[in-house]
């Protein structure tokens, strides 16, 4: 049950640690969109590399950063293994051919600017939001970054309000699942075998009691809430006030740097005709 | 849970003398007997802690038996052993003299066996009507309908349950309800090993002292082994014969209550509520009364008070009843 944790705060002293959780945001944004502008061999290289350079940075064990990679790795394998075998490339001999089966080397190419991307995608987000920022201030970003369409009567405060809640009750929804499995399994419930049919007839046992707890959890925090004085976001004043820092600022902009840098080496590989440019984005 | 496997057996083959705190009679195979258990959480990891620490222990046939201590020292861990929840990292659990994995497949027959009423058990309840609830386990053993409801009903007369109340939806029921319907559930498959986790938590004194004497009853009736998990010695006390008391992830000791309830400072030692009346009776002590320092309830205190002052015994009921007398070491 533990391993549905797929992303959690890991409590460290780096940079990245330290930043305005709002800057995180925008950065995570902006180098999912980088890992997208990559278009050739050098600038995935250079994407490659900004990964490593991130996690060296965040202080976030290798092993851990690696453990929430395993959840995604057959998404990995398998858009890697479509890629190598469906890339075709009229002009060029293939690498290896079998029956209808043919591989070319740029379909090799295109598979690992895939895995490359995928894995910074994974690492920008993971180290930017999940791992260093606590689910607190990241919704306390997003509330304070969506602001402006509140303008447009979006409710951000409720939406915010209601993903901290939904992000703080996880683990405990994760235990009460392991407590009440627990306790059926000790009146003889058997989860393991059986026909599909006969394992989701299992799972009721277990999901009843979850809904039951769940709403009365969700009953109780409305009272609690109530009980404070809650009443939505109006004329709420913040504990933490959110305060961009000098870093914050050399942050975006070597964010913006690497995205120019992205973009020229694109430009130039377009221009001089580097080998293995992207055809398809 | 896999990964614990590995170093079962090594540690089984160390054959140094166990010593056990409470020894059984010569020639009675304890029902329950655990050599060598260690456990821990997070294994491996920087967040690891040892939950249970060489548990030597033995559990005796047809007693009722009170596992007391501080929150936090092992008790639910290793409760959850003896049914097969967890798996022990090292060491035996034993059930009637046989280890209860020999046969990792047929754990779910331990299950059936070493009846288990885990904390809170009031969330648990799913079932469209209490009778439906109570008949969840014997269904899993595959019983004829006849027998289910044959235990059933048994089960909820013990608890007392009222008919009226096992055709009604479990969520309409109070939490005390709820409560005796769940431990019903558990009753209803006739374990051999009855293990009841805090089973009077969060109720109030009147409450406690139902489903106790309950349960009491529940075990003198079947002959059923009773294993109490709690941490108000008042109860302990009152409902079981042997009590263990757990400290530190260890047993600190074990035996018949008058023997552990004998050594209040020790309890007191490390952080135990002791019973009011041993209390009461080492105060008086203190004050130079000559009394029996191995009071423990109400009712052998009333005794010996009367006693000392030179006053009739005073009799509220005319058999005495079973607790009675029985409180004096």
């Amino acid at each position: 049950m533990k391993s549905i944790s797929l992303g959690q705060y890991y409590p460290a002293d780096s940079v990245i640690h330290r930043m305005d959780p709002r800057v995180k945001v925008i950065c995570a944004v902006a180098y999912i969109v980088a890992s997208f502008l990559c278009k050739n061999f050098f600038s995935f290289m250079l994407l490659l590399v900004s990964a490593i350079i991130l996690v060296l940075i965040s202080r976030i064990p290798l092993r851990i950063v690696l453990g929430s990679m395993k959840a995604l790795i057959f998404i990995m394998a398998f858009t890697a293994v479509i890629n190598i075998f469906w890339i075709t490339d009229p002009g060029a001999e293939p690498l290896f051919s079998w029956w209808i089966i043919k591989v070319y080397t740029k379909g090799l190419y295109h598979a690992l600017f895939i895995l490359v991307r995928i894995v910074a995608m994974i690492i920008g987000t993971s180290i930017f939001l999940t791992y260093t920022t606590s689910p607190i201030a990241l919704t306390d970003a997003i509330e304070r970054l969506l602001y402006p369409l509140s303008l447009l009567h979006v409710p951000v405060h409720t939406f915010a309000m209601m993903m901290t809640i939904a992000l703080r009750f996880i683990p405990t929804i994760v235990d009460e699942t392991d407590k009440i499995m627990s306790a059926q399994k000790a009146r003889g419930a058997d989860f393991t075998t059986g026909s599909l049919s006969d394992r989701v007839k299992a799972l009721i046992p277990v999901i009843v009691p979850l809904f039951a707890s769940a709403f009365r959890r969700a009953d109780e925090l409305a009272t609690a809430m109530e009980c404070r004085c809650y009443h939505g976001g109006e004329g709420r004043t913040r504990l933490r006030v959110l305060k961009l820092h000098a870093r914050d600022f050399v942050v975006l902009a070597v964010m913006a740097a690497f995205i120019a840098g992205v973009v020229l080496i694109n430009i130039c590989g377009a221009r001089n005709g580097w080998l293995y440019t992207m055809t398809i984005a | 849970m896999k990964k614990r496997r590995k170093n079962v057996t090594e540690t089984v083959a160390d054959t140094t003398p166990v010593t056990y705190m409470n020894p059984v009679p010569e020639g009675e195979i304890p029902m329950l007997r655990l050599t060598h258990v260690n456990y821990r959480y997070s294994a491996g990891t920087p967040f690891e802690v040892k939950a249970l620490d060489d548990i030597n222990l033995n559990i005796r046939r047809g007693r009722i038996t009170g596992l007391i201590g501080h929150t936090g020292c092992g008790k639910s861990t290793l409760v959850q052993l003896f049914n097969g929840l967890n798996r022990a990292e090292s060491g035996t659990v034993e059930l009637d003299g046989e280890d209860i994995w020999k046969e990792p497949k047929e754990i779910g027959k331990i299950r059936f066996r070493v009846g288990l009423v885990m904390q809170y058990p009031e969330y648990q309840l799913f079932e469209e009507t209490v009778r439906a609830d109570i008949g969840f386990g014997p269904k899993n053993m595959k019983l004829s309908p006849e027998e289910i409801e044959e235990r059933v009903n048994e089960a909820a007369a013990f608890v007392g349950l009222t008919p009226d109340l096992m055709d009604r939806s479990p969520f309409d029921l109070s939490g005390g309800q709820k409560r005796r319907v769940a431990i019903a559930g558990i009753m209803a498959m006739r374990p051999q090993v009855l293990v009841l986790d805090e089973p009077a938590a969060g109720l109030d004194p009147q409450g406690r002292h139902s489903i106790f004497s309950g349960i009491r009853d529940y075990g003198r009736r079947t002959g059923c082994t009773v294993i109490i998990v709690s941490h108000s010695m008042e109860d302990m006390a009152q409902y079981c014969d042997d009590v263990v008391v757990m400290a530190h992830s260890k047993v600190l000791m074990a035996g018949g209550r008058d023997s552990v309830f004998i050594r209040a400072d020790e309890l007191e030692g490390v952080g135990l509520d002791i019973p009011l009346v041993t209390k009461l009776t080492i105060l008086l002590r203190e004050g130079g009364m000559k009394i029996d320092p191995g009071l423990y309830t109400v009712d052998a205190m009333e005794d010996a008070l009367c006693e000392a002052f030179g006053l009739p015994l005073y009799c509220d009921s005319p058999d005495g009843g079973p607790e009675k007398g029985g409180g004096r070491a």
